[in-house]
């Protein structure tokens, strides 16, 4: 077990190092906050935040989380949120638990209701973190949905 | 012809448009093990889904593998029966699908 842990690191270090490898090579900066910056990428929520520039969202009462308080087949999860703050360009969707929170990020074109209903999947008992970005102002509200059994792995 | 991925249905309800769909997709996530070969599947994921009206965005979704299999959207906005509405993803192989449709159309 423990050379295939080694193996494994191993392999991950080269990745990193091919990584970083392609970052010199790329001085386009736009490109290469593809592959480092991608917030879908980031493996922690404040990450997340960070990268989105949303740290500081303050919690609001205007977004409304409809999703299951125990949900079984976490393979599944039905959410729906939706914003009543005015002026809503932007609602993103973070599962706190997951090996990548960001789940998705939903941008409203004119006239659109900043309403939206989706499945996601949940390893485990987990936050939904919904932020909603209304002019250049980041808010947020979360629910705690409990899985009994995950989604993610086999 | 094959088959559409996409389910689309529109629907007018007060002046808002009600679009839901139903995309066929596997949405691997890369972090799966094949249970047979200890493999992991490589990652397969819609990352982005485009809804337009008329040939105007209404919305644009970025996508990760932490949405389900098989992804349903549903959401709104303020349009007419008349709207023709059209909806694309691409996944993060380059793959991508489309279709349009009148609002009201099955």
């Amino acid at each position: 077990m423990k050379r295939r842990s080694f193996l494994k690191g191993s392999i991950a270090a080269g990745a990193a190092g091919a990584g970083l490898a392609a970052g010199i090579l790329t001085p386009n900066m736009a490109f290469a906050d593809d592959v480092a910056d991608n917030p879908f990428k980031a493996k922690s929520v404040d990450e997340v935040l960070k990268m989105l520039g949303a740290s500081g969202a303050e919690s609001s009462d205007k977004i409304k989380i409809k999703a299951p308080e125990i949900a079984e087949n976490g393979a599944v999860v039905p959410v729906g949120i939706t914003s009543e703050i005015p002026g809503t360009t932007e609602i993103i969707s973070i599962t706190a638990k997951n090996p990548t929170p960001l789940a998705a990020r939903y941008t409203f074109g004119e006239g659109a209701v900043p309403a939206i209903k989706s499945r996601f999947k949940m390893g485990k008992t987990t936050d939904v973190i919904a932020v909603v970005k209304a002019g250049d102002k980041y808010y947020t509200a979360k629910k705690e949905v409990k899985v009994t059994k995950g989604g993610c792995g086999g | 012809m094959a088959k559409s991925t996409i389910k689309l249905r529109t629907k007018e309800k007060g002046g808002k448009i009600q679009v839901k769909a139903l995309i066929t997709h596997p949405m691997e996530t890369g972090l799966r093990k094949d249970k047979k070969t200890g493999k992991k599947i490589p990652e397969h994921y819609i990352t982005k889904v485009v809804v337009e009206a008329n040939g105007k965005p209404v919305l644009t979704a970025d996508w990760s593998g932490s949405i389900s299999k098989n992804p349903f959207l549903s959401f709104s906005y303020a349009g007419s029966k008349d709207d023709t509405v059209k909806l694309t993803w691409t996944d993060n192989t380059g793959k991508s699908d489309s279709i349009e449709k009148k609002v009201g159309e099955k």
